[in-house]
């Protein structure tokens, strides 16, 4: 192969291809992106005004961060496949009267409140057999500890039709009401079922267990200023169901939902984002504010004031629906990130209707936040909580080839055939 | 099963490693190299703790992959932390293991690291106070013994565990190494008070044969018997009741050359120390200087024919004799004229040499101030000394009863000397009388000798060792006569194959640089590769004690020789002496 990759033949392959995105990609999106431009330097790009390394805080605050990891191929068992999900909840506290900053509570209190961290799950299903809708839905089911189907679809509905659909009876009359059967099982839920691949599975079930480690901070006594999540709160839309078409979706409403209800900032923060033009931003915020400047930037959607911008006008998940997408950098030397917040939250707190002004107080107090909580010298500029909670939760290579002899152990113990535990390429040496 | 809780404190977890080297990962305490810990280890229901010692220290920061970088950041970004870093902060020890300590029945014994502990066993740092015991007891067979050398010491500081040396080991021979200031000296006081010790425990306890050991000690700067602060051998030797004294040193310990000069509380238990010409033998020579194979033929053929009067004949000469390569003479009598200016050789007088023999048949130290006397003269005294003392031995040792035994002493030592000590010799040798058919004794139930040569690369060089030297002898036969050298030498480089092969106890001490360093790993009766950066930052007084019959390198801190004669002071007093600081293992 390498000699192939090394031939001028090669190099003349990439060249086309990147003369041909420059050509047909770049050119619409610096058209698009010139368009935004004044806006962007001028409303909704500004700079994050930090705390003092030696603030003392009013009142000091938790902050709380989920992260999960994960495997779709723990084991294969003929046509049967056991992934292993880990989950890691990490809880700092600013203390900054201590002036340990960002210190995490003791791991007795967070394992009262929370059970031992970071948490493993297996969950097993059968691609092939038709059966892994049915399956996945059970795993679902005994991951996510709200239990009510109900109760889970609800918040989406609730949001997505600014209160207009509250409860069941409410999907009289609505596009949603010949749905409603599929509504109420966690199984029917799933309308991709016919994309079910292995890695989908695995996504799902990551996801739900991210977001039932996040449930099980809101709903303990810990309360939190804010709870990281890692990701992006983009919910999948059925395009003819016109709702989520996993369960993540509804239960990812529900997460928010409840955070509202409990006071709590839910947010999720990406490092890998697709935000299109997003160095430009930053090369505008160096441009403006000056080098290491630590600054955000708004991605409004559609129904903003002033409207939606013209780089993501075709871009189908951002901003995501029901959230509120920003791009920030808090150093310098790192490409920008993506945070998202809910959007509803985001209506009720943030934005003040008719007051840009004080709309962008607001946003800077909320940026004034993250930035402090994103100093750690390790991650500099990356939300350390979130950082903690991936490091916890984390599989390594080794961890997994552990995980894999414990298979083969746990499997002879039980007295059942002791099969490879490697994956079949191994066995050709592949 | 072991109380883990006398171990120590708990440090960390073996991480990586194999049966020689090991990584462990532990908490960020202030550990310092040459630190010793244990490793608490069962596997397949053994029950062992392996001993490891720290040779390299390493900062960790778990989930920090690249240190400089955060090091950077901190620097840079000034307003930047570390969340919850303490719990992360750990320290990453490597080091060798020094082997394992298993219990079988009763008794502890402790192997060559030839297995591994279990997986993230649990490693303990040693604490005084704490673990003196447990150590102690595992490590019995590595530290037991009659002579007391130093404490057990982990890393800067020590545990109650004393590392002594069994004196059936000391006519396998001695090395001392280490450079100006490491300690030799101290050493040699604290060796001389724990031989002492040893005797007064054999007074007391008769049957124990082991016990009596007798040093002759070579005293360059004339620092024992004062002492260097503010006790010497003195102090020890004072504090004992008359009853005592006679026993431990009957009338004299200290030899000088100059009886004046000695200090008056000093020279009541003195003697000068004067050998006669006729005492000499053309090998004690031999043994010191280069001799031309025409010259050692001249001498040989003197000495044939003038026997003890050899050096007087000689000196007297005025010419070549007769088939003599002419220049012969004059460079024999050039290397021989020190004896004419020596106030120690001397023609005609007093010897002691008979007294030395008395002293060290009898399981006494004795102290030799060679601080006056040349080079040349040291050493000759050294060698004539050693070669009496030995062929004393060897007459004994190919004699089956003392009629043998003076036909054999006849033969071999010069003859005015063995007439003078025949009759005590016989009452040394002797098994049930002095009568010649009386059965001689096996010199192993004598007291062990212990000679000292000081400043051994002198002596103690392959050039000389090629010849006939008395020391070539020793080193290698010693064991036989229950005779054994103790070589103090600044250099182990330089010293010759033979004493340092024949050699099975090494103290080595702080050296002077990286290739002494270097000969010492090579030299050492175990292996101690890897302890390179151990010599390099050793203090004054710390040394690492190597022996064919341990598995384990012992480091050892020699306590000041003040400290351990107050400690011990009354020990010395009449039939109540204390034995209390006695320490059985």
């Amino acid at each position: 192969m390498l000699e192939k990759i090394l031939t001028d033949k090669f190099r003349e392959l990439l060249r086309l291809v990147f003369a041909d995105i420059s050509n047909q990609q770049d050119r619409r999106d610096e058209e698009e992106f010139s368009k935004d431009e004044i806006r962007i330097k001028e409303q909704l790009l500004d700079t994050v005004e930090p705390y003092p390394p030696d603030t003392l805080l009013e009142d000091d605050f938790l902050v709380a961060a989920v992260d999960g990891s994960g495997t779709d191929n723990l084991m294969l068992l003929d046509d049967i496949r056991v992934h292993l999900l880990s989950t890691a909840t990490v809880v700092l506290d600013t203390n900054t009267r201590s002036e340990k900053l960002f210190d995490p509570i003791s791991a007795v209190a967070l394992e009262e409140c929370l059970g031992g961290q970071p948490h493993l799950d297996v969950h097993w299903h059968s691609g092939v057999r038709n059966d892994a809708q049915k399956k996945m839905a059970e795993t679902l089911e005994t991951i996510y500890p709200l239990k009510d189907i109900i109760d889970i679809i609800l918040p989406f509905f609730r949001d997505d039709s600014n209160g207009a659909i509250s409860s069941i009876s409410d999907f009289t009359d609505t596009d949603y009401e010949k749905h409603l059967p599929e509504l109420r099982e966690m199984e029917s839920l799933i309308s991709r079922a016919q994309m079910l691949t292995n890695q989908v599975v695995h996504d799902e079930l990551r996801k739900v267990s991210e977001y039932a480690a996040a449930r099980n901070v809101l709903t303990s006594d810990l309360r939190p200023k804010y709870l990281l999540l890692d990701g992006a709160l983009s919910i999948f839309m059925h395009f003819v169901k016109k709702y989520p078409s996993m369960p993540s979706g509804f239960i990812l409403r529900e997460l928010a939902s409840l955070a509202r209800k409990e006071g709590v900032v839910l947010c999720a923060v990406s490092k890998n984002h697709t935000i299109p033009f997003a160095h430009r931003i930053a090369k505008m915020a160096q441009d403006v504010f000056g080098e290491g400047t630590k600054w955000f930037c708004h991605l409004p959607c559609k129904d903003d004031p002033g409207g939606g911008l013209h780089i993501i006008e075709d871009r189908t998940y951002i901003p995501p629906r029901l959230a509120v997408p920003y791009l920030f950098s808090f150093s310098q030397d790192n490409r920008p990130s993506r945070i998202d917040f809910d959007r509803i939250w985001w209506l009720e707190n943030v934005l003040v209707r008719g007051d840009p002004m004080a709309t962008r107080q607001n946003e800077k107090a909320l940026f004034r936040d993250l930035e402090f909580m994103s100093r750690d010298a390790r991650w500099y500029g990356y939300p350390v909580s979130l950082a903690l909670a991936h490091e916890a939760c984390k599989l390594s290579y080794e961890d997994l080839r552990l995980a894999r002899e414990i298979c083969k152990d746990v499997r002879h113990e039980i007295g059942l055939d002791t099969r490879k535990t490697e994956p079949l390429r191994a066995d050709y040496n592949l | 099963m072991l109380d883990r809780d006398n171990l120590g404190e708990l440090f960390g977890k073996v991480g990586v490693g194999n049966q020689t080297m090991l990584g462990i990962m532990g908490n960020n305490r202030d550990v310092s190299v040459g630190e010793i810990f244990m490793i608490y280890s069962q596997r397949d229901g053994h029950e062992r703790v392996f001993f490891f010692r720290v040779l390299g220290l390493e900062n960790y920061l778990r989930q920090v992959d690249d240190m400089a970088r955060v090091a950077g950041t901190l620097m840079v970004e000034g307003d930047s932390y570390l969340s919850g870093i303490e719990r992360n902060m750990l320290l990453s020890v490597n080091g060798r293991m020094l082997g394992y300590a298993e219990q079988r029945g009763d008794e502890w014994r402790f192997m060559s690291p030839r297995r591994l502990p279990d997986h993230l066993a649990d490693v303990y740092r040693p604490i005084r106070g704490k673990s003196d015991e447990e150590v102690c007891r595992m490590l019995c067979t590595q530290t037991d013994g009659n002579v007391y050398v130093g404490d057990l010491q982990v890393g800067e500081t020590t545990l109650d565990v004393p590392v002594m040396i069994p004196s059936k080991f000391l006519p396998m021979h001695v090395g001392i190494f280490g450079s100006t200031g490491a300690g030799k000296s101290n050493l040699m006081m604290v060796l001389i008070k724990s031989i002492i010790d040893s005797n007064l425990d054999y007074l007391h306890s008769p049957d124990d044969e082991d016990k009596r050991i007798s040093a002759f000690c070579i005293d360059p700067h004339d620092e024992f018997a004062k002492g260097v602060d503010k006790y010497g051998i003195q102090s020890v030797i004072e504090a004992m009741d008359d009853g005592t004294r006679k026993k431990v040193i009957n009338d004299f310990y200290y030899l000088t050359t100059h009886k004046k000069a000695t200090p008056r509380e000093i020279k009541r238990y003195t003697k000068e120390i004067r050998i006669l010409w006729e005492e000499i033998r053309p090998r004690d020579l031999y043994s010191i200087m280069e001799f031309t194979p025409q010259m050692s033929s001249f001498i040989d053929s003197q000495f044939n024919l003038h026997r003890e009067r050899w050096v007087k004949e000689i000196l007297d000469m005025e010419k070549d004799p007769d088939g003599t390569p002419s220049g012969t003479l004059n460079a024999v009598q050039r290397r021989l004229r020190f004896l004419e200016r020596s106030p120690i050789f001397i023609e005609s007088g007093l010897s002691v040499l008979g007294e030395i023999f008395e002293a060290m048949e009898s399981g006494r130290i004795l102290v030799v101030n060679t601080s006056l006397m040349s080079d040349m003269e040291q050493f000759l005294l050294t060698t004539i000394v050693t070669r009496t003392l030995s062929d004393m031995r060897r007459a004994l040792k190919s004699s089956g009863n003392l009629g043998d035994f003076e036909r054999q002493g006849n033969m071999r030592l010069p003859q005015p000397f063995f007439t003078k000590v025949k009759t005590q010799a016989k009452a040394f040798y002797g098994k049930g009388g002095v009568g010649d058919e009386s059965e001689v004794r096996d010199p192993r139930a004598l007291p062990v000798i212990l000679v000292t040569v000081e400043e051994a690369p002198s002596i103690l060089n392959p050039e000389l060792m090629r010849g006939r030297s008395v020391f070539k002898d020793i080193s290698r036969q010693g064991r036989k006569f229950n005779m054994g050298l103790l070589v103090v030498s600044q250099q182990v480089s330089v010293l010759d194959n033979v004493i340092l092969s024949q050699m099975n106890t090494e103290i080595n001490l702080r050296l002077g640089n990286e290739r002494e360093i270097r000969a010492c790993i090579e030299n050492a009766s175990v292996n101690i590769s890897g302890f390179e950066n151990e010599f390099r930052v050793m203090s004054r007084g710390e040394a690492i004690l190597t022996a064919s019959y341990r598995e384990m390198p012992l480091p050892v801190k020699i306590p000041l020789f003040d400290t351990v004669f107050e400690r011990d002071r009354d020990r010395y007093k009449g039939k109540g002496a204390k034995k209390s600081e006695k320490r059985v293992l």
